[in-house]
C-alpha cells in the first residue's frame, strides 16, 4: 500500500479524533503508540501531536482536573482516568456527515462486481449495523450515491490472477487506433476511479501500463507466474495519464457545440473565441489518435495544427462519404448537432492510458 | 502564542459533556483557558461581542462533529448549555473482524477532504466503541483499491445544501452554450457515475426537475436563505437521466456495415452480426442519442444502411469534416 495520505491539520478533525482517543485510551492503559496510530488510521506524528494537546484539556470548572496523559515515546499512560467522571468517556454517536461518508462509501464498495462474496456479505452486515447505530444521522446519506463500474467477469479473473500471482493473456481494445491487440500482462493492482482499471507490467511493451476493464475483449489466466519488476506505487487519483512536456502539441478550435472537449481532454490552455467557442491547446504522445476526435466534432470544431492530422481527418471523411455514393447529395443538410461525447468513449483523460505511462 | 483551536474545542466539548446541569456562557468562559487568555473574565465590556462570536462558532463546530448541545433557560432566565450523555452516546454496536475490515476499506475510498475526514472520524468513534482492529483492510480485500474521485469545486457546497435542504444559485454552462447562465435550484441529491458527479434537483426558473453536471458549474455556489418550495420526491433518479444523455437508452435499432477487424466496441454492442464475405460485416446495433457522432469516429470503416435519418445525420457530419 502507498503511504498514508497527507492531511492538513484541521481543528475539527483533530477534536473529533481526540474525543475518540480519550474513550479508547481509557480502556487500554499502556497502549502502544504504534498500535493506536494504526487503529486510528493516523501517523505516529499526528498521534503525538494529539498527546501534546490532551494534557491541556479537562473539565476545569470542577476543580481543575486536567487529563494527566503522557507517553514515554512508546506507550501511553493516563494517570487519572477518573478525571472525566464515570460516564464522561463513552463512545459518541455518529454525526450526520460521518454517517454519510461511511455509509455512502460502504454502499458504493458493495456495488463492485469483483468484490468477494464473503466480503460483500460482511460489508452489507456492517452497513446495516452502522445504519441502526447512526439512527437519524443516517438519513442524509440517501442524498449522496456512488456507483462503481466494472466488468464483472474480467474483474474476477484479474483479482484472482493478482492474488495467485499469475500472468494474464488479454485481447485489449485501443480506441486511439481502433484495434484489438493481444498481450500478456503481469497484473499489479486494481484501481476504481469511475471506471475500473488494472495496473500491470505489459510484457509486449516492457513497460507499466493501465488497462480499462471494459476495454478487455477477452481474458485468460495463464499458468506462468507473474513477475512484474519492483515498481514504486504511484498515486493514480488525479488522472491516470498526464501528458509529457515533450509530447507534440495539437491545437483544436471548437464552436460552442464542441466546448465539451475542454472538459474531457487534459489541456495546456483553452482560450475563448469571439463566437463563443474555444481554442484548445493540448499535448499527446500520439497525435494520430486524435483523428477520431476531429471526425466526432463534425461541424463543431476542427484541428488547426498539426496540418497532417487535419488532412488525415478530411481524407477519412471524404473516403467515408464515397461509400454513400452521392445518394444523399441533395439531402437537406440538417444542422450538425451538438452532442457531447458519449461517456466512457471519448473520455480523453483516460483514453490513452494504455499507451504511455 | 494563542492557544490552538483544537485545544479550545476539546475543552468546550469536555465541559459540556461532563456537566449534569446547564452551564452558562459566563461559567464556560471562566473554566476554559483559551477564552480567558484571549478575552479575560466577563466584565460586560466591548470584548464581549468577539467572545460571543467565537463561542457561537465553536458550538457550531462541535455540532458539526456530531455533538448534540442543548440550550436550557434556568429559573432566573439565564441561558445554559449542556451535552447530555443520553443524547450523545453511541448505541451499542458489535462488529466482527470481517465487518470491521470491510468498513476499514470503505472508510478509505473518499478523495474529498471533508468526507475523508468524516469517514475516518466515524471509524475512530467505532474503534473507541470496540471495533476489532487486527485486520489490515487491504490484506482482507486483495488487490482492490476503489477510489471515489471528487475534482469538482462545487461538490462540497452542494453536498451541504442537499444535506440541509437549502436552495442554491450557481452559474451553469450547458454543454453547447458559450456563456454560463444563473440557475436557481432546490438541490435533492448528488450522484457519482463513471467518475463524474451530477446534481438532481428542482429548477425554479424552468419549474421542472433537472440534472446538472458538476463540472459545468462555473464560479461559486451560493445558498439562499429560504426553504424548498417543492416536495422532495422519495426516489430521485439521476443515473437514468444521464444514461439517456449518453445514448445508453436506445429505443430503436440501426443497421450498419462495418469493416472486418474494425470497431470492436460496436461489435460488443451489436445484437446481430452477419458476415458479408467481402471484407465487411453487417451489424444490428441499438440506436440511441449520440449514435451518429459515435459512428462518424470510425470514418470509412462504417457505412450506415438504415434508418435513413441516421444515415443523413452521419453524412451531414462527414461533409462538415470533409469541408475542413
Amino acid at each position: 500500500m502507498a503511504g498514508k495520505p497527507v492531511r492538513p491539520t484541521n481543528a475539527i478533525d483533530q477534536t473529533r479524533r481526540m474525543l475518540s482517543l480519550v474513550t479508547y485510551l481509557r480502556e487500554r492503559p499502556g497502549a502502544r503508540i504504534e498500535d493506536v496510530a494504526r487503529a486510528f488510521g493516523i501517523t505516529e506524528d499526528e498521534l503525538v501531536s494529539d498527546l501534546d494537546v490532551l494534557p491541556m484539556c479537562g473539565t476545569s470548572f470542577r476543580g481543575g482536573d486536567l487529563l494527566d496523559i503522557d507517553t514515554d515515546g512508546e506507550r501511553i499512560w493516563w494517570h487519572n482516568p477518573a478525571a472525566l467522571g464515570a460516564d464522561a468517556a463513552e463512545p459518541l454517536r455518529l454525526a450526520a456527515d460521518e454517517a454519510t461518508a461511511l455509509l455512502v462509501a460502504a454502499r458504493a464498495v458493495a456495488t463492485l462486481p469483483g468484490l468477494r462474496e464473503s466480503d460483500r456479505q460482511a460489508l452489507l452486515r456492517a452497513t446495516a449495523k452502522v445504519e441502526t447505530a447512526a439512527g437519524e444521522a443516517a438519513g442524509a446519506s440517501a442524498r449522496l450515491s456512488v456507483t462503481f463500474e466494472s466488468e464483472g467477469g474480467v474483474f474476477a479473473d484479474v483479482d484472482r490472477a493478482i492474488s495467485e500471482r499469475r500472468r494474464l493473456w488479454i485481447r485489449y481494445y485501443s480506441p486511439a487506433r481502433d484495434e484489438v491487440t493481444e498481450r500478456e500482462i503481469d497484473p499489479i493492482r486494481l484501481v476504481s476511479v469511475g471506471h475500473t482499471y488494472v495496473e500491470a507490467w505489459c510484457r509486449r511493451s516492457e513497460a507499466r501500463r493501465t488497462f480499462r476493464l471494459d476495454r478487455v475483449a477477452e481474458i485468460r489466466i495463464l499458468d506462468e507466474p507473474a513477475a512484474p519488476p519492483e515498481v514504486e506505487m504511484r498515486d493514480l487519483s488525479q488522472a491516470l495519464v498526464q501528458p509529457g512536456a515533450e509530447d507534440p502539441e495539437v491545437v483544436v478550435e471548437v464552436g460552442p457545440g464542441g466546448r465539451w472537449v475542454a472538459e474531457y481532454y487534459p489541456h495546456d490552455s483553452a482560450d475563448e473565441l469571439p463566437d463563443g467557442g474555444l481554442r484548445i491547446t493540448l499535448r499527446t504522445p500520439d497525435p494520430a489518435s486524435l483523428r477520431r476526435l476531429a471526425l466526432r466534432l463534425g461541424g463543431d470544431g476542427r484541428i488547426v495544427a498539426p496540418s497532417d492530422l487535419a488532412d488525415s481527418a478530411r481524407r477519412a471523411a471524404c473516403e467515408a462519404l464515397a461509400a454513400y455514393d452521392g445518394a444523399e447529395a441533395g439531402a437537406p443538410g440538417a444542422a450538425p448537432r451538438g452532442g457531447g461525447p458519449v461517456h466512457g468513449r471519448a473520455d480523453g483523460r483516460f483514453d490513452r492510458q494504455e499507451q504511455g505511462l | 502564542m494563542a492557544i490552538a483551536k483544537a485545544e479550545r474545542l476539546m475543552n468546550l466539548a469536555l465541559c459540556l459533556l461532563g456537566t449534569r446541569r446547564p452551564l452558562s456562557k459566563r461559567e464556560l468562559r471562566e473554566c476554559i483557558e483559551a477564552y480567558m487568555e484571549t478575552f479575560g473574565p466577563d466584565r460586560g465590556g466591548p470584548g464581549d461581542d468577539s467572545f460571543n462570536r467565537m463561542f457561537e462558532r465553536d458550538k457550531d463546530d462541535l455540532r458539526e462533529l456530531g455533538l448534540v448541545i442543548e440550550t436550557v433557560e434556568n429559573l432566573d432566565g439565564e441561558v445554559g448549555y449542556l451535552a447530555r450523555r443520553d443524547s450523545n452516546r453511541l448505541p451499542p454496536i458489535t462488529l466482527d473482524a470481517e465487518e470491521a475490515a470491510a468498513l476499514g476499506l470503505a472508510a478509505k475510498v473518499w478523495q474529498q477532504a471533508r468526507l475523508a475526514g468524516a469517514a475516518s472520524g466515524a471509524l475512530q468513534k467505532l474503534r473507541a466503541a470496540g471495533l476489532p482492529e487486527d485486520v489490515d483492510p487491504y490484506e482482507a480485500h486483495g488487490a482492490l483499491e476503489p477510489r471515489i474521485p471528487v475534482h469538482e469545486a462545487a461538490f462540497e457546497p452542494l453536498m451541504l445544501a442537499c444535506r440541509d435542504r437549502r436552495p442554491v444559485v450557481f452559474d451553469y454552462r450547458k454543454a453547447t452554450a458559450a456563456q454560463p447562465a444563473a440557475r436557481h435550484v432546490e438541490p435533492w441529491a448528488l450522484e457519482c457515475w463513471r467518475g463524474h458527479w451530477y446534481l438532481a434537483g428542482w429548477d425554479r426558473d424552468r419549474g421542472a426537475e433537472r440534472v446538472f453536471r458538476l463540472s459545468r458549474i462555473t464560479g461559486r455556489v451560493r445558498t439562499r436563505g429560504s426553504g424548498f418550495t417543492v416536495p422532495v420526491p422519495d426516489v430521485v433518479t439521476v443515473r437514468e437521466t444521464v444514461a439517456g444523455w449518453a445514448g445508453e437508452i436506445a429505443d430503436r435499432s440501426a443497421r450498419i456495415r462495418l469493416r472486418k477487424g474494425a470497431g470492436y466496441p460496436l461489435r460488443a454492442k451489436a445484437t446481430a452480426v452477419r458476415e458479408l464475405g467481402d471484407g465487411w460485416d453487417e451489424l444490428d446495433i441499438p440506436y440511441g442519442h449520440g449514435l451518429d457522432a459515435w459512428l462518424v469516429e470510425f470514418g470509412p470503416d462504417v457505412v450506415v444502411l438504415e434508418p435513413a435519418e441516421l444515415r443523413a445525420d452521419v453524412v451531414d457530419r462527414l461533409r462538415a469534416v470533409a469541408k475542413g
